[in-house]
């Protein structure tokens, strides 16, 4: 079989056409330069998960399960339990992507998704811990990409956001001096909500959450992650071109209010 | 004169037994020609093809086809034309025999992104279909819009004997060239580009529908 180059082309007349709308802030899909495409929530989907969430924005489809277990402290962080992220963009999501070892696109997202909730702090760590030094409680989040259309990003913050926000973890108890668990869960402590927003850059238009053709033509792209208190936790840059401050003050002001109204959205599902 | 004998049948269906030749989606398993695609078995005298329902598009010799240009080098333009395949435009095809590669930068000519109406000019399976666009109506093409449908719906969009075509053309004003890879252009009016979309949406998904060519028409009055 010849090998075949998986990329993703957009023809001349697209992107003409997709430029010219872009000078009338207009997108070809109908949505303003920065509004989100729908996006739909919807936790405890997976039965034998400790939480889980699929998230929808536009075609775009994620699916995150998380799984709480018995395991081994770090050697440097004792006192703390472990999280363990992992991002996956299945075959079955795209025509561009084969099966076989990790794209550089596939670890970004999956690191990229880890960072927004290490670095936030949204699971308090040392309440995981049931012996220092010995026995904690590892949260194991997989996330499964289903369908791919662009902003994998946010998808995959949501997804383990709402995972995280239901999630239950293991009770226990230590009988001759060995950790019992029991059948009893309790809520997985949670100390804030990490809500990622990805802008992409197209001519000098600032567009939020690029589809996959806008984010295969975008100069720049840029994740920003807010917490709770409107804090920035994490970020990522991508591709080669860049932004002004002007640029950058703009999208951490929209990125704050976005952040909001989709953490409320998060919550009110979880109800 | 020779009987053609067909049916359905989905993969690992027996369709004959005994001394027949499996050619095309079919293979020989104990004297029986079993199916290997769900779709319309063929058999004529003792050859056996399966057509396919769906799927992606295969190469043959002199198909017109519609592609996005992927990549160059110093001697060829890799086309995108929506198959396994990519289709191969050599520079001396393009350019004359007078082509240097030394000389001569084929990304002056044809840009990735730039969209190309060719012929299959030879396929062998072997190696990648190499294209040609020398002869009317074939080029670069531009100012339009580029759409796609499923390569089995290709015959049904055009028609019997051209008549979906021509209904969709009268109507609305606007020049398509349909790809036999199920890459379509349309070359008119934004407005009715969207139009003619809509109906190739509802060909593709409705293409069983004997009244088909009556509902479109309602469609675009």
């Amino acid at each position: 079989m010849p090998a075949v180059k998986k990329i993703r082309i957009i023809d001349s007349m697209r992107r003409t056409d997709i430029e010219n709308s872009l000078k009338q802030s207009k997108r070809l899909d109908g949505r303003a330069i920065l509004d989100y495409r729908e996006i739909s929530i919807e936790t405890n989907v997976l039965q034998k998960t400790s939480g889980s969430a699929s998230v929808k924005i536009g075609d775009s489809e994620v699916l995150a399960g998380i799984k709480v277990e018995l395991g081994r402290p770090f050697p440097d962080t004792p006192d703390k339990g472990i999280i363990i992220c992992n991002a996956e963009l299945l075959p079955i999501c795209s025509a561009f992507i084969e099966p076989g070892p990790p794209s550089e696109d596939a670890i970004e997202l999956s690191r990229v998704s880890d960072r927004g909730i290490r670095e936030s702090g949204m699971i308090d760590l040392p309440q995981l811990v049931i012996r220092e030094g010995e026995d904690v409680f590892a949260v194991f989040i997989d996330i499964a990409v289903i369908n791919e259309d662009g902003n994998l990003f946010d998808a995959c913050s949501y997804a383990i956001a709402a995972a995280l926000h239901g999630a239950t973890m293991p009770t226990f108890k230590i009988e001759n001096d060995k950790v019992v668990i029991l059948e009893k869960v309790k809520p997985l402590p949670i100390l804030s909500l990490p809500i990622s927003t990805t802008f992409v850059k197209i001519g000098d238009k600032i567009l939020l959450d690029p589809n996959a053709e806008e984010q295969t033509m975008c100069e720049a792209r840029l994740t920003l992650v807010t917490d709770d208190k409107g804090n920035f936790v994490s970020a990522q840059k991508g591709k080669a071109g860049g932004f002004s401050f002007k640029e950058f003050n703009e999208m951490i002001e929209i990125s704050k209010k976005k952040g909001e109204e989709i953490r409320k959205k998060i919550i009110k599902n979880d109800k | 004169m020779s009987t053609i004998e067909r049916k359905y049948v989905i993969p690992g269906d027996t369709i004959i037994e005994g001394d027949y030749r499996p050619l095309i989606n079919a293979i020989k398993r104990n004297n029986r020609v079993i199916s290997t695609r769900i779709g319309m078995a063929e058999i004529v005298r003792k050859d056996v093809r399966v057509i396919p329902l769906n799927g992606t598009y295969y190469p043959r010799l002199d198909d017109t086809v519609i592609g996005i240009v992927a990549d160059s080098n110093a001697f060829v333009w890799e086309v995108d034309i929506n198959s396994v395949f990519f289709g191969i435009l050599q520079g001396s095809a393009v350019l004359g025999r007078t082509f240097s590669a030394s000389r001569d930068s084929l990304a002056s000519h044809f840009k990735t992104g730039d969209c190309l109406i060719a012929k299959i000019a030879s396929f062998d399976r072997t190696r990648d279909p190499l294209l040609s666009i020398y002869g009317p109506g074939l080029g670069k093409v531009s100012n339009g819009e580029i759409c796609k449908i499923s390569m089995a719906q290709v015959p049904r969009l055009i028609g019997k004997k051209g008549s979906m075509i021509k209904l969709i053309e009268e109507n609305t004003k606007c020049k398509l060239n349909i790809g036999q890879n199920g890459v379509i252009f349309i070359n008119g009016a934004k407005e009715s580009i969207v139009k003619i979309k809509k109906v190739i949406n509802i060909i593709e998904k409705q293409a069983y529908l004997p009244d088909l060519n009556d509902k479109v028409n309602d469609l675009l009055k």
